[in-house]
């Protein structure tokens, strides 16, 4: 895919094929393009040129089909700030198409899996940032998908938390889910991906299985990264 | 399989407008009806004691209708296009813009939920009319039928601001240079008869004069204009204040980059 804003282009000739089932990290410095090729896959933003697949359904043609089976976990809390947190999740869903019959116990079992269920009623502007990250995550799940992209997931929350939510990402993944994650967090990828793209200034520079790579570099993932996205 | 169209999406946006009306009540509700009955009092009841009739009703009953159309532009106009403006800054349109939901489905959810919220608001002031007043609509197809013409045309008109706004104060430019002043010489307080000429000629230019004049032969029987001119009109520009919020939305105006 390419992606151009006028006469920048953020995404260059992209190509990558993330198999299901895999956990996949996407990881790159700031303005590299990681957002924009998550924006580009959710239908956020439009691509230049190239086309996207999910599932086999073509996100411009197909869009109905192949939203359907992503949720997204983005970086900025952007949740609706007239309803009750557990509101946010029924409604997500209603916007997938799903009824509030159908999913007020599916609601009821993501806030109680994120430990939320005693701020069910509340506004998510009475939460703590942890707390709204995992709401970020429970949306993201509410329509059950079958690709969860994250978008930083981890940015600002403390240790006990990253820990607990990575965890959760490891079961998600066990049991069948797809995952496609962005981070800075080199550790973090090394820790949880099967294979990895870097991109630099919206070109790919690496794309292989992470074990293959800190092997061929017979270094820790931090140098790897360093010396592909500085040069 | 999916179906064609995502009702669900649809009223599930339709039921979180009226969520957001009813959590800022004292915004979006009580202002109009408050405003309404001190027109009533003040202009209908002691200015409006003064003056004997205005198209064979008592100047009351002339106020009510165009006091419900008043009303029922402001708000489909300022909450549709505060709720989509607010959508956008705080990125909360994201979580129907990911969703499997079509700009038509989306557009329409917006406008069917201000036009209930119209409604509503449209019809507490009809009771109140029947209250203080006494007056009733004589012609329930026509009170309804102009009713959700306006809604629909002012609920576009702000999807369409609520998507070109930058900065909230955009919003208002719209209201305070356009909508309140042509509703306010559009014949809410006075018939054109009693304009003078030039006046006369202008209010044919003012979209709200066709609203107002269409809406409250609804009420009196009586108006200004051939009701089907009127009906014309407003007809034609709700269609294209629809297809105009449709077509920015298809093409992901401001809303996808």
């Amino acid at each position: 895919m390419v992606k151009r804003y006028g006469d920048f282009t953020a995404v260059d000739d992209v190509s990558l094929r993330v198999e299901a089932g895999d956990f996949f990290g996407f990881l790159g410095p700031n303005g590299a393009g990681k957002t924009t090729t998550i924006s580009a896959i959710v239908g956020l933003a439009r691509i230049t040129s190239g086309s996207i697949e999910v599932f086999g359904y073509d996100n411009a043609t197909q869009w109905r089909e192949a939203r359907r089976f992503i949720g997204l976990a983005p970086q900025e809390y952007n949740f609706d700030r007239y309803l009750s947190i557990r509101d946010v999740l029924i409604y997500q869903a209603g916007y997938y198409g799903l009824a509030p019959r159908l999913v007020r116990e599916r609601a009821d079992e993501l806030l109680e899996q994120f430990g939320l269920e005693r701020h069910a009623k509340l506004e998510y502007t009475k939460l703590s940032g942890g707390m709204k990250r995992r709401l970020t995550l429970a949306r993201a799940l509410v329509h059950d998908p079958k690709i969860l992209i994250l978008d930083e997931p981890t940015a600002g929350v403390d240790v006990e938390l990253r820990l607990e939510l990575w965890a959760l990402l490891r079961r998600l993944n066990a049991e069948g889910m797809t995952i496609f994650l962005t981070t800075h967090y080199l550790e973090e990828a090394e820790a949880l991906c099967r294979n990895i793209g870097i991109i630099r200034a919206g070109r790919l520079v690496a794309l292989e299985p992470t074990r293959d790579l800190l092997a061929r570099a017979g270094r820790g993932l931090q140098d790897i990264f360093l010396e592909l996205t500085r040069a | 399989m999916i179906a064609r169209i995502n009702h669900v999406a649809m009223l599930t946006l339709i039921r979180r407008e009226m969520v957001r009306s009813i959590k800022i009540i004292n915004q979006v509700i009580w202002p109009p009806i408050i405003t309404t009955l001190l027109y009533v009092f003040v202009f209908g009841m002691a200015l409006g004691s003064r003056i004997k009739q205005v198209q064979g009703v008592s100047y009351s009953e002339f106020l009510i209708p165009g006091l419900i159309m008043l009303q029922v532009i402001d708000s489909s106009y300022g909450e549709c296009s505060s709720s989509v403006f607010q959508g956008r800054f705080m990125n909360s349109i994201q979580e129907m813009l990911i969703a499997p939901m079509s700009a038509g489905e989306i557009v329409f959810g917006y406008v069917l939920g201000s036009l209930v919220r119209a409604l509503v608001i449209a019809n507490i002031i009809m009771v109140l009319g029947v209250i203080f007043v006494h007056t009733l609509p004589r012609d329930w197809v026509l009170y309804f039928g102009v009713m959700t013409l306006v809604a629909v045309l002012f609920s576009a008109l702000g999807v369409i601001f609520g998507l070109l706004a930058e900065k909230f104060d955009h919003i208002a430019v719209l209201t305070t240079f356009a909508i309140t002043p042509l509703v306010f010489v559009g014949g809410v307080f006075t018939s054109a008869q009693l304009l003078p000429p030039f006046l006369r000629n202008f209010e044919l230019f003012n979209p709200m004069f066709y609203t107002i004049d269409a809406f409250r032969y609804s009420y009196t029987g009586q108006s200004y204009l051939p009701l089907w001119f009127s009906l014309t009109v407003i007809g034609a520009l709700a269609a294209a204040s629809l297809a105009t919020a449709l077509r920015m939305a298809a093409v992901g105006y401001k809303l996808r980059t």
